[in-house]
């Protein structure tokens, strides 16, 4: 056991250099995303999906603290890095037999009941199952940077192009602005001021009656607290990539298009040899250009777009258009991916060890509904967005959206959204601004009828997990429905699909549409998606420091 | 499934919480006639849905003990007899008292719960971390355990019920709310519903934090208020803490579950009343952060998942209000559970569902009826040992 060398961190016993600002999980991968834990209900083995610090497959220990998320976390010299929930590790791990011997499923709601004078006995077995890892050893995490009280006339929340751009116009029009964001928030616009790496996590209700009707929390990468005063707020929160369901689905090697990113980032090659692209328009060719050759084949749901056929073609990429996903094949990484034509024709099996998620982008909505403003379904997008008025200014009086989170498309149409949002802002709401057209309502998602054509072909071997923080499988939730429960609340509750550390991020959006299926009601009736607060978990200790806001 | 209601149900019940589905239950199980619940949102949308899962028999009142120490039995044998599994873990219960006050009333409630014959352990300060290792209050002045107490996961539960009623022929209505309550002819009492209007001789109220606004429907004033209270999760981790621990000066209670989540809440003072969207703050957000790192410094570091909220249902004396309403009978009541409605549920609407039939009770009317809000009855004491 030598002493850490200045500028690493250790982890399994191995020293390893910190790279500029390269994450962790970035930092641990070699030519495959490193297994980092394992489920808590399956053991089943988990590694980096999402890249943004949602999702709960990337969870490691750092200096006593569980939980930690290694793919936003960045490596701080001497940390310590463990792995848990592992027996005797990780990468083997002798529970992973669960998995092998539930196929479908361990019934923890009926289960465990008899004999009963084993139950003490079970509940001691459950207990010591149960969580990620074990609790935050005694002295780690000490109080980090000391907590501030920052005040503006706005707060405009996310630094993309939408963000940007209504900061400097507000900026311009002589507004104090401040401009947060859970990334480097590089070259910010000038006359704001930026905080970057930082996360609102709850913004509530406006009171109109103080001074600065808005009063929310947010926590930096270190875990100091912020409380952040405003008169006004412009939501552009972004959108994140979302999640796909086959069996196979929570395999070490699929990623998400930002997850991809995320481990690839610092360096020149790929944390993969050979992927699977899946998706079709401009985060599709996104991923042919960072990863080039790597990229094996494309599949796409529906069709393929201009950007993606001529970069394809120019490296020589096969394209799948129309395919239904039916597997990812591996044990403890994918080996093989088995896509099909929709429509029928042979099924056909690709070697390849990574899957990119790169066919639908999410809206970042937590910071609308927590507020309280009225949501509506858009078909569009398949999720809820604020309802908007022209401009951009939501239900709530001071509170305005743009971007992709407001359901504007990604580059120059959020950016115009940010103007527009922050004009709308400067005219005070209601009054006549430049109308930008709000997003479109009604219109099916295409991910509906390709999931009643999945579920038709219903082949796979595998286990399908619907929620990868709870091990919830597909079938659970057709069993809730036999039984009669009906709508996302109820479902959730009795499956506990979307109760899990992502919030349900990676599963409620799909949990809506095959609810939908299985229902035959629209989408919006089968229930809205309500994550509770904070917008990502903070600790108790930056809640225990919120600063208090001066009477 | 259930088509529409019909016309006609012996008894109809008002509140698909877990008060109105037991109580349906010993009613069908008692052979009383066609049943309907009538719940105005999803199954388990009220407290029943939003609680800490807390089961005590530590009170201040014998009555309540009683009850409580009969529900307990009641949620050992709910696996058994349900196909359910709540997961009911006695884990016990560790009241922190931080005052010459506090010291005073634990020794008061000791008394009470060692007359009706639990041991309960009454501790010197230096002793209370033996009962959860870890924990740092430098103010601590006492405590008391009473190892049978214990948690339970909710839903599990409310699955279990509803599922049995499905069985027994009980009509749940969810997504229906009753909006009008009148006398009707023959002495039947009338529901009106969004699309159609029902009739029974018998009403239950067992609305929870809505039963005073249901009583008023029926034209009935009631002291009954709704007060939301806040609750928060966090990740779940390994086991750590054993008992469900209770502070006396600030109301903090917190378990952790079978899943490893730490639960628990603090009482934040919000205006009485319901609201829409039954939010959070972020005074509960940062109060319940100090409190929690106050009494364990090295969970600082551990994640907050998830913070929610509901409605207590508080009556005056702290004590339920159980039994026909005097002014107008067929009207009964099955509310006022405050903070402790689940834990007590299968005791108390054992008794509900027999006022229903008309059988006796053994229910002081001093200390449940409704009578004793309307100068009927002398009212008897207070419960104050409102907290966890
Ligand atoms: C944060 C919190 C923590 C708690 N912790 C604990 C604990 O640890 N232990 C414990 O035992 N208890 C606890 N409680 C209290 C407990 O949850 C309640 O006492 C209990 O659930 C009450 O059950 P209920 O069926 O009476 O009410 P509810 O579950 O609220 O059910 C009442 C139902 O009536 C319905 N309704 C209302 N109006 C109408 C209408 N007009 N028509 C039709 N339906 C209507 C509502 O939709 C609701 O579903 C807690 C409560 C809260 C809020």
């Amino acid at each position: 056991m030598g002493g850490p060398t200045p500028l690493s961190f250790r982890f399994r016993g191995r020293e390893y250099p910190i790279v500029g600002e390269r994450g962790l999980a970035a930092s641990l991968t070699g030519s495959h995303p490193p297994i980092l834990g394992r489920s808590i209900r399956y053991h089943r083995p988990r590694a980096p999906f999402c890249g943004t610090g949602f999702c709960s497959q990337c969870l490691v220990r750092v200096n006593g603290v569980p939980n930690t998320r290694s793919c936003t976390y960045r490596p701080a010299a001497g940390d310590r890095v463990v792995s848990e929930n592992g027996v005797p590790s990780v990468e083997y791990d002798l529970l992973g037999l669960l998995d092998a011997l539930f196929p479908r499923g361990l019934d923890t709601l009926h289960g465990f009941r008899r004999p009963a004078f084993l139950r003490g006995f079970y509940q001691r077995v459950i207990r010591g199952l149960a969580g990620y890892g074990r609790p935050p050893t005694p002295g780690a995490s000490a109080p980090v940077a000391p907590a501030s009280l920052l005040d503006s006339d706005v707060l405009v929340i996310g630094a993309g192009p939408a963000g940007r751009a209504a900061s400097t116009r507000l900026a311009a029009a002589g507004r104090s602005v401040r401009l947060v964001d859970r990334g480097p928030l590089t070259a910010p616009p000038t006359g704001v001021a930026s905080h970057p790496r930082t996360t609102v996590t709850f913004l509530p209700p406006p009171s109109p009656d103080r001074p600065f009707p808005f009063e929310g929390s947010a926590v930096d990468e270190r875990g100091a607290a912020r409380l952040l005063r405003s008169r006004e707020v412009v939501v552009s929160t972004g959108a994140y990539d979302g999640g796909l369901l086959f069996p196979g689905n929570d395999r070490p090697g699929v990623l998400t298009a930002e997850g991809a990113i995320q481990l690839a980032s610092g360096r020149g090659d790929a944390p993969f040899e050979r992927a699977l692209l899946v998706g079709g328009e401009d985060r599709a060719a996104e991923l042919i250009d960072r990863f080039g050759t790597h990229i094996a084949a494309a599949v796409s749901l529906s069709t393929f777009g201009p950007a993606v056929a001529r970069r394809a073609s120019e490296l020589e990429i096969p394209l799948y258009p129309r395919s239904l996903i039916l597997e990812a094949r591996g044990r403890r990484r994918v080996r093989s991916a088995l896509v099909r034509p929709r429509g029928g024709g042979p099924p056909l099996s690709l070697p390849v060890d990574a899957i990119l998620l790169a066919h639908r982008r999410l809206p970042n909505v937590q910071l609308f509904f927590q507020p309280g403003a009225e949501m509506e379904w858009s078909g569009e997008v398949g999720a809820y967005l604020p309802r908007l008025s022209p401009g951009g200014g939501t239900s709530v009086p001071g509170l305005f959206a743009a971007g992709e989170a407001a359901g504007f498309a990604a580059g120059a149409e959020s950016e115009a959204s940010g103007v527009a949002a922050a004009e709308a802002l400067l005219a005070s709401a209601s009054s006549a601004a430049p109308a930008l057209r709000p997003p479109t309502v009604g219109t099916p998602s295409p991910l509906e009828g390709y999931y009643t054509e999945l579920l038709g072909a219903a082949s796979g071997r595998g286990k399908w997990i619907l929620c990868a923080c709870e091990d919830v499988l597909l079938s659970e939730i057709d069993e809730a429905n036999a039984l009669g429960y009906r709508g996302l609340e109820e479902v959730k509750r009795y499956t506990g699909v979307g109760t899990g550390v992502c919030q349900g991020r990676f599963c409620l959006p799909d949990a809506i549409l095959l609810l939908s299926a299985l229902e035959r009601r629209p989408p919006a009736e089968v229930g809205y998606i309500r994550q509770r607060p904070p917008v990502l978990p903070t600790p108790l200790g930056a809640w225990a420091e919120l600063p208090e806001a001066p009477p | 499934m259930n088509d529409g209601p019909r016309d006609r149900y012996a008894v109809a019940i008002i509140g698909g919480g877990i008060v109105g589905l037991f109580t349906a239950l010993h009613l069908a199980r008692a052979g009383a006639g066609p049943i309907a619940v009538f719940e105005r949102g999803f199954l388990s949308s009220g407290a029943s849905g939003r609680n800490g899962g807390g089961v005590r028999q530590q009170w201040e009142t014998a009555a309540t003990v009683k009850l409580a120490s009969e529900a307990v039995a009641a949620w050992r044998r709910f696996p058994g007899e349900f196909g359910y599994n709540p997961y009911f873990r006695q884990g016990g219960y560790l009241f922190l008292a931080e005052s010459d006050d506090e010291v005073a009333q634990l020794d008061r409630v000791a008394a009470v719960v060692r007359s009706c014959g639990l041991p309960i352990l009454r501790l010197p300060a230096e002793r209370v971390a033996e009962y959860a290792p870890g924990i740092g209050l430098r103010s601590l002045k006492g405590g008391s355990f009473l190892g049978s107490d214990g948690t339970l996961y909710p839903f599990p539960a409310i699955w279990g019920v509803y599922e049995e009623l499905r069985r027994l022929g009980v009509e749940v209505f969810l997504r229906t709310p009753v909006v009008g309550i009148s006398r009707g002819e023959g002495g039947l009492l009338q529901l009106r519903l969004e699309r159609s209007t029902i009739s029974a001789p018998k009403v239950v109220n067992a609305a929870g934090g809505w039963s005073g606004e249901v009583s008023r429907l029926a034209g009935l004033d009631v002291p009954n208020v709704a007060s939301r209270h806040e609750i928060l999760a966090t990740e779940p981790m390994k086991r750590f803490l054993d008992p469900m621990i209770i502070r006396l000066s600030d109301g903090l209670y917190l378990s952790q579950t079978m899943r490893g989540e730490l639960v628990g809440g603090l009482t934040v003072p919000h205006p009485t009343g319901t609201v829409a969207g039954m939010p959070s703050s972020l005074a509960f957000l940062r109060r319940m952060g100090r409190a929690v790192v106050e009494l364990f410094p090295s969970l600082r570091g551990l994640n907050v998942l998830r913070a929610w909220a509901g409605y207590y249902d508080d009556t005056p004396d702290g004590m339920p209000v159980i039994g026909e309403d005097p002014r107008l009978p067929g009207f009964y009541h099955a509310n006022g559970f405050g903070g402790h409605g689940f834990m007590l549920s299968p005791a108390t609407t054992r008794r509900v569902a027999q006022a229903v039939l008309g059988e006796r009770t053994d229910l002081d009317p001093a200390l449940f009826s409704p009578g004793r809000f309307l100068g009927a009855v002398r009212p008897g004491s207070v419960e104050r040992l409102q907290p966890g």
